[in-house]
């Protein structure tokens, strides 16, 4: 262990893809670290291999390693760059796993490496149960007794002591997995033949169940002097038995009272303290709602999705924090940026407000997946809510969540009481829809909670919005049930519905009673100070505290949670793009709802808005801040049109995907032409490859570039493709589609798109161009003529990029198969020569895996 | 439920709805930042004759339970919150916030736009009064302006007559300014027999027990209206029996000692600030709620060591005898609502107590 002073190269170890489990959280704490350790004169390498990483754009080209994320090539970094630490805690659980084999092959011994972040001990005990259990239990922590088994037979012999239902789970896993619930002897074989398989010492733990439970997850960060700060306490709302993922969480904590909750800040102290943690650290809990009794269920020391919520509802600068704690600075001594008051860092937040975050899943891109909500996680995204009351960030978060353009809930009314019984028990996507559904039947709360496990206190909630809606149904048009509609979070959209009339009805009535909203700010201190965060959010009460930014402002709406398809891709294009407008000198202003996204950092924008992204809602932010330019994404069709109604400088960003021309149903060959005014430059020829399918368009979710063709070939496309684009109207960066003719090789222009986000990152990964840069430019009227002229293309590279999207099947159990773009999670990107990336069989998707997964 | 207002001294009102008591009271408005813990905030007796503003907006949300009283009668003057919930988890008797505030005769106010008053109190300078009442009137106002705060509340509300806390441990006198039981439940997690006298009473009161240690309690209002009497009976205890302080106990010691106290310009009710034990240079976190602090500069270094340092106000935190094994503490170590980290104050006391047998 060296001095942390010293410091001079740090390898962070990053996240790679998003899959279920992490998303852009981790990118986000990535590039908040990276500006840290570059402000201390740290030179940070970064190595993952996710084309849609803004971490990725942050960092010179020399300390970016473009590489899947596995031991052997990050110990390859260690052997040739000679980093004097690595960074385990924001690449999740993956990280630190490989951080273990690292200290156990002896390769951080030898070379010398230190490990920011925690000791060698604790990097072991994070990825081994027993020895954490027993480490625990040194400081008397309660642990569930976990007993470690090799055998059924061994597991057998255990079931009488501790009794159904009980708990199977994989020791030292491969994968991120879980935790199987088992009722019986049955249930409990299956689990361990799987869990058997993927431990990589052919063990399994089995423990008892504490389903029912409340979950009570826990953040803390600690520096170097073991001085302790808890940033906050996250409550679900379901049960233990299913997922925290899955799970609707609400912070602060409402239904623990003071001493549960000090306990539980107590314990998170012991363990952060005994695991000797610089950092952050993330604690589960069970408790016991009636005897108040707890145990730790899982324990991780590195950034989360828990961790990214606690900063966004908080508006304590974590990322930033941390960064510091890393290179052994102590929180007395942390300066921050000038919006925060000087000892804001060592502040323990308090809030005064409510944060509610709500799951997004994919079942409908992937309908035949399981949707029972389990102990294995299946969200791919989620969206918070905040207010001034638990109903009105819970309104917030479920308009957000179950997402419809107009802003009007689905109903599930149609389920008969059976089906409805049976969700109730057995929860699917639609939970909170089911849970007020069973409400409006006339369920009583303390019934509810009975059968869910949930908080008697949630359903009392629930049940004051369906009173204010019964309210609504019965005072059409009334000024003050407007008012109470609005104060507890119900959209516009939602009560123009109830009133069959329109949002602009909505708010002219609004208007005319001074029904306005008031922005909160999203600052750690509770009012006691004034700081200058950037955060706010609405609500309907005495103070503004939102003054508008001022001259030259640009309101960015986000495409809030995350969902299958291109949206990894769209956060690094939204975050890209709010890059460009600051430096074309634009005050940015960003609406988005998901805590994980990147550009809601306020290193990337001048303001943040966490509301939902629905027609009142905007129209609400812009009536305060007057923004010379608004940009809505691509995929908002209804809120694009309502806002083009209005005197407003509107622009569609990222552009829309589905103004195509034709929709071909298969292309093999894509030409991506960047086209401004008389420019036509020639951006990429890649193959498109559909994995282990034909070629249908929708099943291309592999790329290569350049194209495997001969060079006069690639020079001829790129003719016809300006030819083609010549004949239609469309700018940008667009992508020309070929396929080859009936029954012969020759290739035929098929059709025209904007180059998808997913293409536009690849491109700009491969170009080393920013084509977001350009696009945006060419939006806001800033590109010039010079520029562009100067870009120079090599089409015919002997360095060789491949891209394959990754996709959630396995995590949901749904069998191995060829995914369609709109069932993407995120993609992998490689880069070789072309002897290193060439492809045998063009829908062997084995192959393509072990080619990107490849040992550099 | 009815409309109600809350209204200050500075002619601005609120209106929200009524909950609790319909009473119409008047006292001093502070507001308290602390994320949990409301029913033993309103059930501390250090809030006599306060209004309380609470930060958190979800308030009643775990109805009234039984171990987390502070004292069993409350009399804070009123609640004031943005949303409060009617909810019941007492297991024999459905007592919510709403029924309790009821019983007790405390109104409480919802709808507020509390996060505005908390700034804006920060702003105000001194003690602000304030009213929760039916109708905003002219006549209100008059009526808030008319009331002249009590200053003495810790005859008031600490109690008159001795009681025993029987156990079997350490034999500890606890002075009762305004005691929080959070104080009492400390004593009896170490088993030490406890006897709680009033705070009138004399050193010879004192001394008659035969105490191994003695505690001065929490209490409400300014220390500077108690009087000399009680001063003379710690500068007499301290120099014979190992003695412990806590906040305004706290006060009372640093007073004993030759030291001066000053009003905060806005009272600190809550527990994000760092707090340094100057010994070790460890960093804890304990609620704090105060209206004095401690001159750092008055403190006879001849006399007093201070101990404890609040590091976002420099608020003197802690301070100790320098010839007597006697210490205290401004924030409330017992923790009830608040961080836990500096209950081993408590052992601290019981380790003097031992070593003066010693």
């Amino acid at each position: 262990m060296q001095n942390l002073d010293d410091l001079q190269k740090v390898l962070i170890i990053g996240s790679g893809p998003t899959e279920i489990g992490h998303e852009t959280e981790l990118d986000s704490a990535t590039v908040q670290i990276i500006t840290n350790f570059k402000k201390h004169g740290v030179r940070t390498m970064v190595i993952d291999n996710n084309p849609f990483s803004v971490a990725l754009e942050e960092i010179q080209p020399t300390n970016m390693y473009i590489q899947a994320v596995t031991t052997a090539n990050v110990r390859h970094i260690i052997e040739r760059d000679q980093p004097d630490a690595i960074l385990p805690t924001l690449g999740g659980l993956l990280g630190v796993r490989i951080t273990q084999e690292l200290i156990e092959s002896g390769d951080i011994g030898r070379f010398g490496v230190t490990i920011l972040g925690m000791p060698a001990a604790t990097v072991r005990q994070i990825n081994n149960p027993a020895a954490l259990n027993s480490t625990l239990k040194e400081i008397h922590e309660p642990v569930i007794e976990a007993q470690v088994v090799g055998t059924e037979d061994e597991a057998l012999g255990l079931v009488e002591s501790i009794g159904f239902p009980l708990i199977v789970k994989p020791v030292a896993p491969r994968l991120d997995t879980n935790r199987t619930i088992c009722e019986n002897v049955d249930e409990m074989l299956d689990a361990l033949s799987q869990g058997f398989s993927q431990s990589r010492f052919d063990q399994c733990t089995l423990e008892r169940s504490v389903v029912g439970y409340k979950e009570v997850e826990m953040i803390a960060i600690r520096d170097v002097a073991d001085t302790k700060i808890l940033i906050a306490g996250l409550e679900n709302v379901d049960p233990i038995g299913i997922h925290s993922g899955d799970s609707i969480v609400v912070t602060p904590p409402q239904t623990l009272n003071d001493r549960e909750y000090q306990d539980l800040r107590d314990a998170t102290f012991r363990v952060i303290s005994e695991l000797n943690v610089v950092g952050v650290i993330h604690i589960h809990f069970a408790l016991n709602p009636d005897n108040q009794h707890f145990y730790v269920t899982k324990i991780a020391p590195y950034f989360t999705r828990g961790v990214a919520l606690a900063a966004r509802t908080t508006g304590y600068p974590l990322a930033f924090v941390v960064g510091a704690l890393l290179l052994g600075q102590r929180l007395v001594d942390i300066k921050l940026p000038s919006r925060f008051i000087k000892q804001t860092a060592i502040m323990e937040p308090t809030i005064d407000h409510v944060s509610v975050r709500i799951p997004i899943w994919p079942f409908q891109e992937i309908p035949d997946a399981d949707q029972h909500l389990d102990t294995a996680m299946k969200a791919v995204g989620s969206t918070i809510g905040i207010g001034r009351s638990v109903e009105e960030a819970m309104l917030k978060s479920v308009r957000s969540s179950q997402f419809s353009p107009r802003d009007v809930l689905p109903s599930v009314s149609n389920l008969t009481d059976g089906e409805m019984i049976s969700q109730l028990i057995h929860p699917l996507a639609n939970r909170i829809l089911v849970l007020i559904e069973a409400l409006r039947r006339g369920y009583a709360p303390d019934e509810l909670s009975e059968l869910t496990k949930i908080d008697n206190f949630y359903f009392v909630k629930l049940q004051h919005l369906l009173k204010i809606e019964k309210q609504i149904k019965d005072n059409p048009l009334d000024v003050a049930t407007l008012k109470v509609a609005r104060y507890y979070g119900f959209g516009d959209g939602m009560i123009a519905r109830i009133w069959q009339t329109d949002t602009a009805t909505i708010r002219g009535l609004s208007a005319e009673a001074d029904i306005r909203p008031t922005y909160k700010m999203i600052e750690p201190t509770a009012g006691e100070f004034d700081e200058h965060a950037s955060g706010y959010y609405s609500t309907f009460e005495y103070e503004n505290e939102s003054e508008p930014l001022g001259d030259r402002t640009a309101l960015v709406l986000g495409r809030g949670g995350n969902q299958l398809g291109p949206n990894t891709a769209a956060e690094y294009f939204t975050t890209e793009m709010l890059k460009q407008l600051k430096r074309a000198g634009y005050h940015t202003i960003l609406m988005n709802t998901n805590p994980n996204a990147i550009g809601i950092a306020p290193e990337f924008t001048d303001k943040q808005y966490v509301d939902p992204i629905q027609l009142g809602d905007v129209l609400n932010v812009i009536q305060v801040e007057h923004p010379d330019i608004v940009i809505v994404p691509g995929n908002r069709h209804y809120l694009t049109r309502e806002l083009g109604k209005l005197e407003l400088n509107l622009h569609v960003l990222p552009p829309d995907q589905e103004i195509g021309r034709p929709q071909p149903q298969r292309a093999t060959i894509g030409v991506s032409l960047f086209v401004h005014e008389q420019h036509k430059i020639a951006v990429g020829i890649m193959d498109m490859i559909a994995p282990g399918m034909n070629q249908t368009i929708a099943q291309v979710t592999a790329f290569r570039m350049p194209a495997e063709l001969p060079k006069a070939d690639r020079l001829r496309l790129v003719e016809q493709a300006k030819q083609a684009v010549s004949e239609h109207q469309l700018t940008g960066m667009v992508q020309v589609l070929f396929a080859p003719k009936k029954d012969s090789k020759q290739l035929e222009v098929v059709g025209l798109r904007p180059t998808r986000l997913t293409e536009m990152a690849f491109l700009s990964k491969v170009t080393g161009i920013n084509w977001v840069r350009m696009l945006t430019r060419q939006h806001i009227g800033t590109l010039d003529d010079a520029e562009l002229s100067a870009v120079k293309i090599d089409l015919n590279s002997q360095r060789v990029a491949l891209m394959n999207a990754v996709f959630p099947f396995r995590q949901l159990h749904v069998l191995n198969r060829p995914g369609t773009t709109d069932q993407e999670m995120g993609a992998t990107i490689a880069f070789g020569s072309s002897e290193a990336l060439t492809l045998s069989n063009l829908s062997d998707t084995e192959q393509l895996d072990k080619i990107i997964n490849r040992t550099i | 439920m009815a409309k109600r207002y809350l209204i200050l001294e500075d002619g601005s009102a609120y209106a929200g709805e009524g909950f609790g008591a319909g009473a119409t009271t008047s006292g001093e408005v502070i507001s308290s930042l602390n994320l949990l813990g409301y029913q033993e905030t309103i059930t501390d007796q250090i809030y006599h004759n306060q209004i309380i503003i609470f930060a958190q907006p979800a308030i009643g949300n775990v109805g009234i339970n039984h171990d987390s009283y502070e004292s069993i009668l409350p009399t804070a003057k009123g609640m004031v919150v943005r949303d409060v919930t009617n909810i019941s988890t007492n297991r024999l008797s459905r007592l919510s916030l709403d029924e309790f505030l009821q019983q007790h005769n405390i109104p409480g106010i919802s709808g507020i736009d509390t996060r505005y008053l908390v700034r804006k109190l920060r702003k105000m300078d001194g003690p602000v009064k304030g009213s929760i009442v039916d109708v905003a009137d002219a006549h209100a106002f008059d009526q808030l302006n008319a009331t002249v705060l009590t200053n003495r509340q810790v005859d008031q509300v600490a109690t008159p007559k001795p009681y025993p806390n029987p156990d079997t441990g350490k034999n500890v006198v606890v002075i009762d300014f305004g005691l929080k039981h959070g104080i009492l439940r400390q004593l009896s997690e170490r088993r030490c027999n406890v006897t709680v006298l009033p705070w009138t009473a004399s050193a010879q009161d004192v001394l008659n027990l035969d105490p191994d240690g003695v505690l001065l309690s929490t209490g409400p209002g300014s220390p500077l209206d108690l009087g000399e009497g009680v001063l003379e009976m710690i500068r007499t205890v301290q120099a014979e029996i190992p003695l412990f302080a806590i906040g305004l106990g706290h006060e009372l010691f640093a007073l004993a000692n030759g030291a001066q106290l000053a009003a905060l310009p806005v009272e600190y009710h809550g527990s994000s600030h760092p707090i340094r034990r100057i010994i070790t240079n460890d960093i804890l976190y304990a609620t704090q709620g105060q209206g004095y602090a401690v001159i750092g500069k008055s403190i006879d270094r001849d006399r007093l060591i201070t101990t404890y340092v609040d590091l976002i106000d420099g608020t003197v935190q802690g301070l100790r005898h320098r010839d007597y094994p006697a210490f205290s503490v401004q924030f409330f170590a017992d923790g009830a609502p608040g961080p836990h980290e500096s209950r081993d104050l408590f052992d601290e006391f019981m380790e003097s107590m031992t070593a003066r047998e010693g």
